[in-house]
């Protein structure tokens, strides 16, 4: 199948009239979470991933994006306002964005993001649309042990690459292959840490998982600390939005330098939009004429690291709808989802349902062009529901990750699970424990004993299988250098600091 | 400040009794088999083992270290997750209503800021939303009040 006919599938499953109401009940849905304080777009993903349960897996799939982009504009919103990340890479926005609102430009900060994130999206969506099928036809090819490579390398790099400390981020991603063990084992049928629950004989619910770690957390963390000073209304109307000559010519190339910083560490795994928007900040900030400029309300400081999270956005998809392989823990969710509705992500996605891949690319981009058409005459909607006293919107939120529970199996032992994640998430948050390692793994787990168990079960016990052949060997190589460079980094760090003690 | 870093020293702690429970657990109840053909408990005990591993990588360097632990915002945590564990007990027997109200008042007490009529006002609202969202909405098999006798 060539391109053209497949953006056309594509592009008429998007466009049918069901799909497009769901794609803008999804963003808008999406926004109105997202810019609800403190609640990223992780947690607003887990709570309205619920919603989507009843509807087909294309629509579904389509209104799940929705409401990503919906989250992560709404969590922006946030940021910029009033200073209070949603999450890793809107804190790089905030960098530059709070400041512009303080000089009261916070309402040309809020479009040019709009309009950087448009970009950075829809050059996304092209290089996904040029790559998936190159890489999923060469996937065809991919045994057990080139797919359980390509999971450890992923895991590897998520928790080592993004985290503070490495050592945590890949306790919490081995914690989380542990919770995925729960339920029955799908080769002899036993029933594996279950304690006798039959409510565990299926395993542990996603999302229950995600909801208890990322909404019930975010809103106990945020209870009495959410300040919501005076927001001036007025840097947020139409007029004072809009940008100068001198704001539109300074952030051409900054957007462009991002949208290519983006796409390329979104297809890698582990890496995602978050290393991407610092990198493409950092960028900035060096080759600016005059960095001393950035963190004081630079309009390139918020462009380009937009630009780059949505392009990394986009790309992400890559690995996750060809290879089956989320190199993120939205990406793990999305992933999740399709599971949840009976479809099997990996090479053979593409011939097997063109409708729903294409469908989906093409949703991305119908989904960013309403998300701008929204959000632009919105803001001012937005901003009145920033307003709103904390005290008063943590119930409703909670309300909805019970009601959103609860339905997914009408079974309230998923309510339980959500305390229990909730107080789980808490306790990693205390001791500065990572999360978003820990679901990537949950996902992953069962798939990466899967194939590992019938990577040996083919090579008869023998580990050289995973050296043997060119395809895993190599990924396998990739995964010891990152860990050998994260030993050595952490400890040259640590003798940079010892040293500088010794200085002082 | 402290001598030593407590929370990381309670976390690699923690840790590696997870480990330590996951992969004793692994050897008692389940098959091991070998490498070749894998019992049900090969996976759970190398993870069992990797995670004791990291627990202790991360409780070691922690002793050569100060650091500092942070404060617990107790009321918020207890009074959410009893909000949450209200809703899971009512929401059978006495319907999706009930079991609003509860988790509402329960985690509204997190903070003190909410007075009675305020949260009267909250609960009636919430409870109008979730049957506009879910059940008219959605159309989800799901009722409002249960008479449980």
């Amino acid at each position: 199948m060539d391109l053209v006919s497949s953006i056309s599938i594509g592009l008429e499953t998007a466009l049918s009239v069901n799909n497009l109401a769901y794609c803008f009940l999804g963003v808008f849905l999406g926004t109105l979470i997202g810019v609800i304080p403190g609640i990223g777009s992780l947690a607003a993903i887990s709570m309205l991933f619920p919603l989507t349960f009843h509807l087909e897996p294309t629509t579904a799939l389509i209104m799940l994006a929705g409401i990503w982009y919906g989250s992560s504009y709404g969590g922006n919103t946030a940021s910029i306002l009033l200073n209070i990340p949603g999450t890793t890479s809107s804190a790089v926005t905030c960098l530059d964005g709070y400041p512009m609102t303080r000089q009261g430009r916070g309402g040309v900060a809020l479009l040019m993001t709009t309009v950087a994130s448009f970009i950075g999206g829809t050059i996304g969506i092209v290089i996904l649309m040029i790559f998936s099928p190159t890489i999923a036809e060469y996937a065809l090819n991919f045994g057990s042990s080139e797919y359980f490579a390509l999971m450890l390398l992923g895991l590897v790099a998520a928790s080592t690459i993004t985290s503070g400390a490495p050592a945590k981020g890949l306790a919490m991603v081995v914690l989380g292959l542990a919770f995925g063990v729960v339920g029955t084992d799908i080769y002899s049928g036993v029933p594996r840490f279950t304690f006798g629950s039959l409510d565990l004989m299926d395993g542990l619910s996603l999302v229950a998982l995600a909801m208890g770690l990322f909404g019930v957390t975010e809103v106990i963390a945020s209870i009495g600390k959410v300040d919501l000073t005076t927001i001036d209304r007025k840097s947020v109307s139409l007029k004072a939005m809009t940008p100068t000559k001198d704001d539109i010519k300074r952030s051409g190339m900054p957007i462009l330098r991002g949208t290519g910083f983006g796409a390329f560490f979104g297809t890698l795994p582990g890496t995602g939009p978050s290393i991407a928007a610092f990198m493409a900040y950092a960028i900035e900030k060096q080759v600016a004429k005059d960095p001393s400029r950035f963190g004081k309300g630079a309009i390139e400081g918020i462009c380009a690291p937009e630009a780059a999270n949505n392009a990394a956005d986009q790309t992400a998809f890559i690995p996750t709808l060809t290879l089956g392989i989320p190199g993120s823990a939205t990406m793990a969710i999305m992933l999740g989802a399709l599971m949840i509705h009976g479809i099997n992500p990996g090479p053979g996605l593409m011939t097997e349902h063109p409708d729903l891949f294409w469908g989906l690319v093409m949703s991305f981009w119908i989904g960013n062009l309403l998300l701008v058409l929204l959000n632009v005459p919105m803001i001012g909607l937005w901003v009145r529901l920033l307003l709103v006293p904390y005290h008063l919107l943590f119930p409703a939120v909670l309300m909805f990750i019970c009601i959103g529970t609860y339905t997914v199996h009408n079974n309230v032992a998923d309510v339980w699970m959500v305390a229990f994640f909730g107080a789980l998430g808490y306790l990693m948050r205390y001791l500065s424990l990572p999360a978003a390692p820990l679901l990537l793994g949950f996902v992953l787990g069962p798939l990466m004993e899967e194939h590992f168990r019938r990577a040996m079960l083919l090579s008869r016990g023998d580990f050289m299988t995973f050296v043997d052949r060119p395809i895993s060997s190599a990924v396998m190589f990739l995964t010891a250098t990152l860990l050998l460079w994260t030993v050595w980094s952490t400890l040259r760090i640590k003798s940079a600091s010892r040293r500088t003690r010794v200085h002082q | 400040m402290k001598r030593v870093d407590t929370a990381d020293i309670i976390t690699g702690a923690l840790i590696s009794a997870t480990g330590i429970f996951f992969a004793t657990y692994s050897v008692t109840q389940y098959d091991i088999g070998t490498i070749y053909r894998m019992g049900p408990g090969m996976f759970p005990l190398g993870i069992g083992l990797v995670l004791t591993g990291l627990g202790v990588l991360i409780t070691v360097p922690a002793f050569f270290r100060s650091g500092t632990l942070p404060q617990v915002d107790t009321r918020s945590l207890v009074m959410v997750l009893l909000g949450i564990a209200a809703f899971a007990l009512l929401v059978g027997p006495l319907g999706l209503a009930p079991a609003i109200f509860a988790s509402t008042i329960l985690s509204s007490y997190a903070e003190r800021k909410v007075k009675p009529l305020t949260l009267a006002v909250l609960c009636v609202s919430l409870a109008c939303l979730a049957y506009l969202v879910f059940l008219v909405g959605l159309g989800l098999p799901l009722f409002m009040f249960k008479w449980p006798f």
